[in-house]
């Protein structure tokens, strides 16, 4: 147990593991079924949709999910920011990076899925837009959010990066990190505006597929549930971050960081389930909870794995490290469940008709989620992201200082923000 | 045939002449309307009585008739006809100044009969071509009278006043041209250039088709409207399959497999059988042949081998199944809700696997964690390591 | 250093300023919202009417459909016969069979698109790809718009965009009421102009409309619930039907009379003039500036502290 005063990057590990390897196998497989894809077409073998399914794997769950998963970002940084939650400081780099990567592969994913993309180029030209389109709020707002304020919210450990391993730069880079001290008010709060607007546009989506979505999901209100369990997914996400972290490369765990973030998931969840629950008795569709058959189990599953995670973590139980992994994995699993029903699992399309994703069209969403993972691997490693304490910082530095002689990790003197 | 008045009577004072009754020459005009009630001027929005009127004062049209290599079919097929029989044909309807299988005479003095028909009617007489003209080795493959058939057909060509390939060898070839063609058979319009031309392909075609191409060109002065093949459109504008009797079958799906089993007996679509309907423009399917009813090849269970077709008769084996171009709904309907997806194996199994694996992984790192029994309660925030 | 529930309760309040004003806003723009939602048909509309108790499934509109769309006709099923089991890429017009289990009863119904009044494909594409005609009120594709994320299949409650799975440069496929065949000198659809029974007739939705009314007066107990399909149902469709069996066996959903885009109009009050996320912008922007200068001068202390440079 330590206290985490800044992020540290992980040290002494190598980066090209069996694992990373595989990985890489398995997106080089990916990428290669996505080229033939863009010849053959969506449909055959690539995929497993059809006209009542038109939407598959890769926008309902890379990016209807993985981007819920990947709402640390602004749901840990809500906290962290607007209501001055400053034990969340510390683990607000890996939020912001996994949010970084679920979006910029959901992106991608979404580049893959588009049957015509040479025409998304009408996206930046306003008065092209259908305003009335939630997919269109969602495509702007999604491409403005990752290109901009996520980004470059992501910049500062890249910007360190520059200033302590390239000496030549750091002029430059020393520069730019001032510069976005002085906007980062602006920066910040755009980039919780922003998905907090699209991702309760990815729940609007859904209002236009009408009584086709089963009723217990299918709500008005089908907006703000779904940003609402975006919040919850992005902190089960940060949470399980650090732990793998601490699993895989024994870094340490500060129990107050820890406490906090459990205590936020929970009231989110709780506040969450309370609201889907009066949404449902509102609208008078009681009933339904145990009436509709295969999608009232479904919505039971959901809640039990949501609600039942969140109650084992508010439990003396809870406050261990390997029953809190474990509730925030269900947790999350839950939370991914829910935003993949109302497209797919709640989803009745027409009579007869029944969705399975194909092989392929498993394989290039698994190889665009490695990307991601890869991608965080690779950046854990090589720059300052995951939280530690100032005795860490500096049992990797005199770490480095060995293996990169001439490297400057300490002994800086102050300097004006 | 005598050369005398001929050219001068009307079909009128010929048919007089002959004792023919107005009643029966109307009856003929009716065969005529039923034969081409479309496409052909002569018999469109018109009465047989009308129609009898503008015959009878037409003038006899002098025919020459040439043969080259032929199997005489389609001169068999026009001896086939009751009304009018051939007799008043060859010699009230029009004057049949030459024909090799028809007429009396023989040797010099055929020769002689063709050379008189043709500069006694110089460009007025019609030319009817019977056969497929060899061009392989300056054309000896056909000798007529000591000269080629090519040679014969362009000076015999050169004075008629409009040529009719009657069947398929004059047409496009026929039988002598199928593969190798050792002949270098081909059809007339290959030859002839100058001259107008009417293509009336078949193995044998409907002699009526005929008649009604003679006739036209005597009382009107022209041939009938043709298609892009030179095809007369009132009787090769439709595909033996869209007027097929037995297209309900095909409709339906019931399809004769082989010869003599029970759908064959049965009369069902020959269409599996290699029938070449769909591909074949004809009219045999509502006019058949010997004025019998149903005596046409698919009418009596031998599917059409498309004999009027240069891409097809002769060139196509009789078995080949052809593609249907205009595909028409059969009759099964599509429900209201079908079923729609697939289940793929490999799919189900990739996803158990990585759901497994995840699961699994999950599960261990919960175990892992646990069993270091690390907790963040309160009572372990004591000695908090570093600052 | 943690908030003090006096500050904690300040902080609320001035947060909740900037979201009651914009609450106001939206709030007051609601009858301004729902007076723009109202959809009519447009003055001109054509449309189609289709008398199922007419039909008589000689599927010849399917025919003529392909022949003056210039789509290949789908024999996919045996290579000779034209049977596609649904609609596809290419096939815009099909007849489906209703039948009981014991063949008892039956129906034909024919299937495209209803060129809804208030359009859920046309509402749902994200750049216009969808276009409803201003005086004929046909919906029709526009390729150049259109990115293939196939929003529209999801949209239309009953199932009519296809999509070409197949092949590079996909398009999506419905029935446009023939208007290139009707632009090109055709006086009427394909499938209107051939069908022997006059089951499917084309002409303004209004003339249709009554027709189909004068036809249910004069037949008081044959159509079923003496009920016009399209006339109300999803906002109004300018496809009408007429039947004795029930919509919904032969394949009309029950989606009542709002259209499918009306379910977004919380949504719509929501960011009118983009008024509530401005503000709560605004709101953000100042708590994050105050809490990040405070944070600022922290990491300065803590600098001087360990000598180490500071994370931004």
């Amino acid at each position: 147990m330590t206290r985490w005063e800044r992020s540290v990057p992980v040290y002494g590990v190598p980066v090209l593991t069996r694992g990373f390897w595989a990985l890489l196998a398995l997106v080089v497989v990916g990428l290669a079924l996505t080229a033939v894809r863009e010849v053959v077409g969506i449909g055959g073998v690539m995929s497993g949709m059809s006209d009542p399914f038109a939407w598959g794997l890769w926008k309902t769950f890379n990016v209807m999910v993985l981007t819920g998963l990947g709402s640390g970002g602004f749901a840990v940084g809500i906290a962290a920011w607007v209501f001055n939650n400053k034990k969340l400081h510390s683990v607000m780099r890996v939020a912001l990076l996994t949010s970084c990567l679920a979006y910029w592969t959901g992106l991608c994913m979404l580049g893959v899925d588009v049957g015509r993309p040479w025409n998304f180029y009408w996206v930046v030209m306003p008065w092209t837009w259908n305003l009335h389109s939630p997919l269109l709020e969602i495509a702007v707002c999604m491409s403005l959010y990752a290109s901009v304020p996520l980004f470059l919210e992501n910049l500062p450990p890249l910007f360190e990066y520059v200033i302590y391993e390239w000496p030549q730069f750091r002029g430059m880079a020393e520069v730019c990190e001032k510069a976005m001290a002085k906007v980062f008010p602006f920066i910040v709060a755009l980039a919780y505006i922003l998905p907090i607007m699209h991702q309760s546009s990815l729940g609007a989506l859904m209002i236009l597929g009408g009584n086709r979505v089963n009723t217990l999901w299918q709500t008005p209100f089908l907006p703000l549930i779904y940003v609402w369990a975006a919040a919850f997914l992005g902190y089960n996400c940060t949470v399980l971050c650090v732990l793998l972290a601490k699993l895989a490369w024994k870094r340490d765990v500060d129990p107050v960081v820890m406490a906090e973030l459990n205590k936020l998931t929970v009231w989110i969840v709780y506040s969450w389930t309370a609201f889907r629950f009066l949404d449902i008795i509102v609208r008078g569709k009681f009933f339904h909870l145990f009436t509709d058959g295969y999608f009232s189990l479904l919505f039971w599953t959901e809640t039990a794995l949501i609600l039942g995670s969140a109650y084992v973590l508010s439990t003396e139980n809870g406050k261990k490290l390997g029953t809190m992994f474990g509730a925030h994995a269900i947790c999350a699993l839950g939370g991914m469940i829910y935003r993949f029903s109302p497209t797919t699992l709640a989803f009745h399309a027409k009579d007869g008709a029944t969705y399975f994703p194909s092989a392929v069209e498993l394989i290039i969403s698994l190889a665009f989620v490695s990307i991601a993972v890869l991608a965080y691997l690779v950046a854990v490693k090589k720059l300052a992201i995951l939280p530690g304490s100032n005795a860490d910082w500096l049992k990797m530095a005199k770490y480095e200082e060995q293996v990169k002689p001439g490297i400057q990790l300490t002994g800086y003197a102050p300097v004006e923000h | 045939m005598a050369k005398d008045a001929i050219e001068k009577e009307t079909i009128a004072q010929s048919l007089k002449n002959a004792g023919y009754s107005r009643r029966d020459f109307i009856q003929l005009c009716s065969t005529l309307v039923a034969t081409a009630p479309m496409g052909l001027a002569l018999t469109e929005k018109t009465t047989p009585a009308a129609m009898a009127k503008s015959i009878a004062k037409a003038k006899k049209p002098s025919v020459v008739w040439l043969h080259f290599q032929d199997c005489t079919g389609c001169s068999e097929t026009l001896l086939r006809t009751t009304k009018p029989d051939v007799a008043d044909l060859i010699i009230n309807l029009i004057s049949l100044d030459y024909h090799e299988t028809l007429m009396v005479a023989c040797g010099q003095q055929a020769e002689d009969a063709l050379n008189s028909a043709v500069s006694e009617n110089a460009g007025k007489f019609v030319l009817v071509v019977e056969g497929s003209i060899p061009t392989k080795d300056q054309g000896h493959y056909m000798m007529l009278g000591g000269k080629p058939a090519l040679q014969v057909l362009k000076e015999v060509g050169s004075k008629a006043a409009a040529i009719i390939a009657m069947g398929s060898c004059s047409s496009w070839g026929g039988v002598p041209s199928a593969d190798p063609n050792p002949t270098g058979a081909t059809g007339v319009d290959s030859i002839i250039t100058d001259k107008p031309i009417i293509n009336l392909p078949g193995c044998p075609p409907n002699p009526y088709t005929l008649l009604g191409v003679v006739l036209e060109f005597a009382v009107m002065g022209k041939l009938p409207a043709v298609d892009e093949l030179k095809r007369p459109k009132f009787a090769y504008d439709r595909l033996i399959h869209d007027h097929c009797p037995r297209r309900a079958h095909f409709d339906a799906g019931r399809f004769a497999e082989n010869y003599g089993s029970a759908g064959h007996r049965e009369g069902y679509c020959l269409f599996k059988l290699g029938c070449k309907g769909p591909v074949t423009h004809a009219g045999c399917s509502t006019r058949h042949f010997n004025e019998v009813v149903d005596a046409w090849p698919i009418g009596l269970g031998a599917p059409c081998f498309g004999c009027t077709e240069k891409s097809v008769g002769f060139r196509v084996p009789l078995f080949t199944r052809v593609d249907v171009h205009t595909a028409t709904p059969p009759d099964t309907y599509a429900p209201i809700s079908g079923s729609m997806g697939k289940f793929g194996a490999a799919a189900a199994g990739l996803v158990g696997l990585a759901a497994g694996a995840i699961g699994g992984a999950t599960w261990a790192a919960s175990q892992r964690l646990a069993s270091s029994e690390e907790t963040i309660a309160e009572e372990a925030k004591t000695p908090v390591g570093g600052k | 250093m943690d908030m003090t529930r006096r500050e904690a309760f300040k902080n609320l309040a001035k947060g909740s300023l900037p979201i009651i004003a914009a609450g106001c806003v939206s709030t007051v723009l609601p009858e301004v919202a729902h007076a723009e939602e109202e959809k009519v048909a447009p003055k001109g509309a054509l449309g189609l009417l289709y008398d199922a108790t007419k039909c008589v499934g000689c599927k010849s509109c399917m025919v003529a459909c392909s022949s003056a769309n210039d789509l290949k006709p789908d024999t996919r099923i045996d290579g000779i016969h034209q049977a596609p089991p649904a609609l596809n890429y290419f096939t815009k017009n099909i007849i489906k069979l209703y039948r009981t289990a014991d063949g008892s009863d039956h129906s034909y119904f024919k299937q495209q698109c209803m060129h809804c009044i208030d359009p859920g494909c046309m509402n749902a594409c994200m750049f216009g790809g969808l276009r409803k005609d201003a005086e004929t009120g046909v919906v029709w594709w526009l390729g150049s718009k259109c990115v293939g994320c196939r929003y529209c299949e999801i949209a239309c409650p009953f199932h009519i965009p296809a999509f070409q799975w197949d092949g590079f440069n996909p398009k999506i496929v419905k029935c446009e009421l023939c208007r290139d065949h009707i632009a090109k000198g055709a006086k009427q659809p394909g499938c209107t102009e051939v069908c022997p029974t006059n089951a499917v007739i084309y002409g303004k939705r209004e003339d249709l409309l009554k027709e189909a009314k004068s036809r249910i007066a004069a037949n008081p107990g044959k159509y079923y619930q003496s009920k016009v399909y399209g006339e109300h149902d999803g906002g109004g469709t300018q496809v009408l039907y007429l039947s004795r069996v029930g919509f919904d066996k032969i394949g009309l959903p029950e989606i009542g009379e709002e259209s499918i885009p009306s379910g977004l109009k919380y949504s719509h009050m929501l960011y009118k003039w983009m008024a509530l996320p401005i503000a709560l912008y605004a709101g953000m922007v100042a708590f994050a500036g105050k809490n990040f200068k405070d944070h600022s001068h922290h990491l300065v202390e803590d600098q001087k502290k360990t000598g180490l440079r500071p994370q931004l």
